[in-house]
């Protein structure tokens, strides 16, 4: 086809998505102003719906009589978010203390700042291992707005202004001068959704994962959630007044990580994007609205109850509050990766996830969401109710969240992974399956080896045995190297970095793994020594 | 019927079950078993014409019977009705109700487990 036969206006055409119909539109001239919404609320009389109820209300009237109608519309989620924590300010013993370090019910908090402040972090471990995960920062967190008293354990080294080098005490949030929440990422405007391609249960942060793609769990409140219906945040931004763990909160910025130039569908983003942090007090919250909780073998996380009012003034805020389930895509991301970019199975959409079942490669798959849609629906709710009640006021941000030029960057190593086809591996020795079990004994010995993968005609792995097998192959009288060798094998991909097989050798409790390629062929072995001497040569480079 | 059955060092050795199934009109189902040469608990659903009978068998062999409303319980109070348990439950056993709150099928549970180690706030428990 030659180009120059085309008329350029009908590339640009044929180049326009659907996306681009979505995207920000010019001014649109404003309705109505935040100020006559708040005056509306103070006389009783404004409009008020969820953003379900909009999604329903612009489908059937459509965006501009929606945007005639509604004045507001509240938005809600409670979902697990790890990036949250609280500073405290214990207030001064006599004699006064600088503490430098300190721990709240057993969970440490960041004391590096003045004499008696302490920044808690919601995934900080209990110190002591036997509870470790269990019980956290986010645990301490609800326990404290539950009104629980707490024990509190500091350390310092003592100044001439402050001379004393120990604290302990019990105290409760009514006994703190503050106890701020501050949580640096939270309410991710949209997320992944996991699932497991290994052959092993794995546990994430994504929750528990089931061999074989066995499962499927998504995070997002879909429609209800406050960054999908304000996409391009024309009305969010610093000084935003929300509702926060049942109190009134505050939107301080963007959060961490916050990204603005990813892939969208119908004007919302596919993948994690904008974030917020927020700011409340924990004084006034309502642990209903709050949950210190366990990822199973992963850590402690905080369930944050957020919802953001919305004010619709323009048809355009209309239709973008009316955003559906069905119009929210998602992708489903193998977490069996444990690379920073995962690979994606297929995408989805909230729609689809909310029935509980998706198809994946022609089998049904069970999908759990992790956040609460009945409590992000109750929040909602909740602070619909108090603007009803006209004690809750909408505020202008001091300026809008940052809606383009954020990208989140990578960390890079400087001193690249090593993968495990740089090791120095020596020459695969292999055994065949048929071979006699006193002849692999030799190969063991003639090369000072304690692991021989056993091999088929081609090459390919079928077993592994080691010199413990051997020995117990005496011990019992076994004559078959298929009877006593391990068929199960747990190996390494040449592309995979050493510090993931070092992980896998240690979780499966293994001296040493084959390493095979995509065609299970056998190309060496590593073993745990292979692993610590790797470690003692980069610290001697690194001691010249 | 489910139930645990508890047995003693004395009757692991015992062939109890199959006794129990060559004798009686009764369909068995192993749910769950933990025994060893010190005894054990093992979780079961009885029923069929002679499943009476077929209790005060294995009572009178030795195995202790408790009978079970409930195989695990929820603490509504510490359940967020998240929803994490759902994909888990390898028989279908917990679903989100209309209202989107949590709901676990006691008749459909068989006790696996799966769903009280995964819960963020330890909200299920296997019931005793």
């Amino acid at each position: 086809m030659g180009l120059k036969y085309l008329d350029p206006t009908n590339i640009i055409i044929s180049f326009l998505s659907e996306d681009y119909y979505y995207q920000k539109a010019p001014d649109v001239k404003k309705l109505k102003t935040i100020e006559e919404i708040n005056q509306k609320i103070k006389d009783g009389n404004a409009v008020v719906v969820t953003a379900r109820e909009m999604t329903r209300i612009v489908q059937e009237n459509g965006a501009g009589k929606a945007a005639e109608e509604v004045d507001v519309v509240t938005t809600g989620t409670f979902g697990a978010m790890c990036s949250s924590g609280a500073f405290f300010n214990f207030g001064h013993s006599d004699p006064p203390i600088k503490m430098s370090r300190t721990y709240i019910n057993g969970v440490e908090a960041y004391s590096g700042l003045a004499a008696v402040d302490a920044y808690l972090g919601a995934t900080q471990p209990h110190r002591n291992p036997d509870i470790g995960l269990d019980y956290g920062g986010a645990h301490l967190l609800e326990d404290l707005i539950r009104g629980k008293e707490v024990e509190l354990v500091a350390e310092a080294y003592g100044t001439d202004c402050y001379p004393r080098t120990d604290v302990h005490t019990f105290l409760s949030l009514e006994n703190l001068n503050q106890a701020t929440m501050i949580n640096p990422r939270n309410c991710y405007q949209n997320y992944a959704a996991a699932t497991n391609s290994t052959e092993e249960t794995i546990y994430t942060y994504m929750g528990t994962l089931l061999p074989q793609m066995g499962n499927v769990s998504y995070s997002s409140a879909g429609e209800l959630s406050p960054l999908l219906n304000d996409p391009y945040f024309q009305t969010i931004g610093l000084g935003t007044r929300i509702f926060l763990c049942g109190s009134q909160g505050y939107i301080i910025g963007e959060g961490t990580q916050h990204a603005t130039e990813g892939e969208r569908r119908n004007g919302v983003p596919v993948g994690s994007a904008g974030t917020l942090m927020l700011k409340g007090d924990m004084k006034k919250m309502d642990a209903d609205y709050i949950r210190g909780a366990t990822m199973p073998k992963y850590g402690p996380t905080l369930y944050v109850g957020a919802g953001i009012p919305i004010p619709v003034l323009n048809e355009e805020i209309a239709r973008r509050t009316g955003v559906s389930d069905a119009e929210i895509a998602c992708k489903i991301y193998d977490y069996g990766t444990p690379r920073r970019d995962r690979p994606a199975v297929m995408e989805t959409n909230y729609e689809e996830l909310r029935t509980g079942k998706i198809e994946i490669n022609g089998n049904e798959v069970q999908t759990s969401p992790l956040s609460s849609f009945k409590k992000a629906l109750e929040i909602a709710e909740e602070l619909k109710k108090w603007i009803d009640n006209g004690e809750f006021f909408l505020t202008s941000p001091v300026e809008n969240l940052p809606s383009s030029g954020f990208t989140v960057q990578p960390l890079e190593i400087k001193r690249p992974s090593i993968m495990v086809r740089d090791l120095k591996s020596k020459t695969a020795i292999t055994a065949r399956a048929e071979e006699a079990i006193s002849e692999v004994a030799r190969k063991m010995v003639d090369n000072n080896i304690n692991h021989l993968p056993v091999v088929d005609h081609a090459g390919r792995l079928m077993g592994i045995v080691t010199s413990w097998d051997i020995a117990q192959a005496v011990a019992k009288d076994s004559q078959k190297l298929t009877e006593i060798m391990t068929k199960k094998v747990i190996v390494a991909m040449e592309d995979e970095p050493v510090e993931v097989i070092a992980r896998r050798i240690d979780k499966h409790e293994i001296s040493g793994v084959p390493i095979v390629d995509r065609n299970n062929l056998v190309k060496g072995m590593i073993t745990a020594e292979d692993i610590s001497r790797l470690i003692c040569s980069q610290n001697n480079e690194e001691g010249d | 019927m489910k139930a645990w059955l508890n047995f003693s060092p004395s009757i692991v050795s015992k062939t109890v079950i199959s006794d129990l199934i060559k004798n009686f009109d009764v369909t068995f189902n192993i749910l769950r078993a933990d025994i060893t040469p010190k005894g054990g608990k093992m979780l079961i659903e009885i029923s069929g014409s002679e499943a009476e009978k077929g209790i005060k068998y294995m009572e009178k062999e030795g195995i202790q019977l408790n009978p079970i409303k409930k195989v695990v319980k929820k603490d509504e109070d510490k359940c967020m009705d998240c929803g994490e348990c759902i994909s888990l439950c390898p028989v279908k056993a917990i679903k989100m109700e209309e209202d989107w709150s949590v709901e676990l099928d006691n008749q459909k549970c068989i006790g696996c487990g799966f769903c009280t180690t995964s819960c963020p706030t330890k909200a299920i428990k296997i019931a005793d």
